[in-house]
């Protein structure tokens, strides 16, 4: 049974992905719905730019969510949307925690080797870290 | 004019090749902007000569500067006054403690172990007393502690920490003379009116296509830069704190800050932080690298030592890694001015000046690749964000 569902949103195409495979479980389910997504700032963090840096991202994901809250309106799901900051690892870890959420939907991402070196891959850690069923959509 | 436009071309293609590379890193532009052009100056310094890049070029050095002042200006701004107004006590005391044992303990290292000159030892205090205002904040909003009233202290904390940088930098090399007097008189003159009269002024004639506001603050910053200069101190001081007092206006006018950000980055600073790289002497750090380990050793210790109990007298959890990471962490701006500042008014040499920079870099990227190397989801190290964020309350 999933009660609670949340999807993690980076504005990609396998992001979208995960969105609507999320959504096609939440409907069958009547699950309660989240969508994150995770402003970067950059390392290390510096003067203005950060501060730049997130106000764009806000700017950015509040356009996707506007989209998003309409394609998951017309299948009958309301979901909560917030940009949060940080790792995007630990904060979809953390979040899908706060919330006691069920299962964790999100899209993997093919990256360069310096970017998983500075980042490392996103979707491994939150499998290794998460509580509770994770899906990735390829 | 020909040689202008080809220089400039050659300056926003590096601009250009640093912006990518933060992109494609996922590092601070300031970061990227001064590596390419430590690159770019042992490269075309090697194979064509090291003029090609005309640092010295009375123009370089305008929109160099300009943008030292906009970026201060904007970092000021970035305050936020009504917490300051309630915890001035706290973060005062914080942020001096932040600012006077790394800047002294820094120079005592210089001075002692380095056995650099007492005014180059001086300089490495100033240039290493920061903490990144930027990091702190980040890492306060990565752990939601930027709406306690514990992260909003801290904050402020680090702009009176930067303040005293800024101050130390300000007046520390400038003989006191009667010039130093006049200063002192017209700048707390300025810092009182502009708060008073920018909000009415721009109320009035303001939010038209001419750019009234952007012109109003050049002119503010560009005169008490003048001043400052006149009076043999640095035009970054007054910009930051005409960022401070006018924080509560212009600060909170997001159109207005965007704006004057789009002029900073997209013109300005890339020729301040390239200027910057193309200084640092690669073969002075091969030559010397315990030099660099040595002063990095000192910020981090000295830092350490300062803030780290006081952090624990506002009850954080024992061993927390974003203390750590905090305390240790230079900003690229304040550190890089400072320095910068130094190697132009012939304080510090060309090697002191790279050790300078190396370290400021090295403080604000060790810790985050430590962080990266040895990851663990913080919250479950340390108990739930909750139970951090009630322990700071």
């Amino acid at each position: 049974m999933i009660r609670k569902l949340l999807v993690a949103y980076d504005g990609s195409e396998r992001a979208r992905k995960a969105f609507n495979v999320g959504i096609e479980i939440a409907a069958r389910f009547s699950a309660e719905v989240f969508i994150i997504s995770v402003a970067r700032p950059p390392e290390p963090a510096d003067d203005v730019e950060t501060e730049a840096i997130l106000e764009n991202a806000n700017h950015y994901y509040e356009k996707h969510f506007a989209e998003l809250e309409e394609a998951a309106a017309s299948v009958g799901i309301a979901p909560h949307f917030e940009v949060l900051v940080g790792h995007p690892a630990e904060q979809i870890v953390h979040y899908a925690n706060e919330k006691e959420v069920d299962m964790i939907v999100m899209g993997h991402r093919g990256k360069s080797f310096v970017e998983r070196w500075l980042l490392g891959s996103v979707s491994k850690r939150v499998l290794s870290y998460a509580h509770c069923t994770v899906t990735i959509e390829r | 004019m020909t040689h202008t436009w080809a220089l400039a071309t050659l300056w926003l293609g590096l601009a250009l090749v640093a912006t990518l590379l933060s992109i494609w890193l996922r590092i601070a532009t300031a970061l990227s902007e001064i590596v390419v052009g430590t690159v770019a100056q042992l490269i075309i310094g090697a194979l064509i000569g090291s003029a090609v890049l005309g640092t010295d070029d009375s123009w370089i050095k305008f929109l160099s500067g300009t943008g030292a002042i906009l970026l201060t200006f904007l970092a000021g701004a970035e305050l936020d006054p009504a917490v300051f107004k309630i915890k001035w006590k706290q973060a005062t005391g914080i942020g001096l403690a932040g600012f006077i044992a790394p800047f002294l303990g820094c120079t005592a290292v210089a001075y002692f172990a380095l056995h650099w000159g007492i005014r180059a030892s001086w300089l490495a205090g100033v240039a290493l007393s920061t903490t990144s205002v930027a990091v702190v904040y980040a890492v306060m909003l990565e752990f939601g502690l930027n709406k306690t009233d514990f992260g909003k202290m801290v904050l402020a904390a680090c702009f009176i920490n930067d303040l005293g940088t800024v101050l130390a930098l300000g007046l520390i090399f400038s003989p006191f003379t009667l010039k130093t007097l006049i200063f002192g008189i017209v700048s707390v003159v300025v810092f009182g009116v502009l708060p008073w009269l920018t909000p009415r002024f721009f109320k009035q004639y303001g939010g038209r296509p001419s750019e009234l506001e952007a012109k109003y603050l050049l002119l503010s910053l560009f005169g008490m830069g003048a001043l400052a200069t006149w009076a043999g101190s640095e035009a970054v001081l007054p910009a930051y704190i005409i960022g401070m007092v006018l924080a509560g206006t212009v600060g909170r006018d997001h159109a207005l800050v965007r704006r004057l950000r789009t002029l900073t980055f997209g013109l300005l600073t890339p020729f301040y932080f390239i200027r910057a790289g193309s200084f640092v002497s690669v073969p002075a750090l091969l030559a010397a690298p315990m030099v660099f380990i040595v002063l990095l050793l000192a910020k981090m210790a000295t830092k350490f030592v300062s803030v780290y109990p006081v952090t624990q007298w506002f009850g954080s959890a024992k061993g927390d890694g974003t203390y750590v990471t905090l305390l240790m962490s230079t900003g690229l701006t304040f550190g890089s001015i400072s320095a910068l500042f130094g190697l132009t008014h012939g304080i510090i040499d060309r090697s002191q000046y790279s050790y300078l920079v190396a370290t400021v870099i090295a403080s604000a990227v060790v810790p985050t690749l430590i962080a990266n190397a040895f990851y663990l989801p913080r919250h479950m190290l340390h108990g739930s964000h909750e139970d951090v964020v009630a322990d700071k309350t």
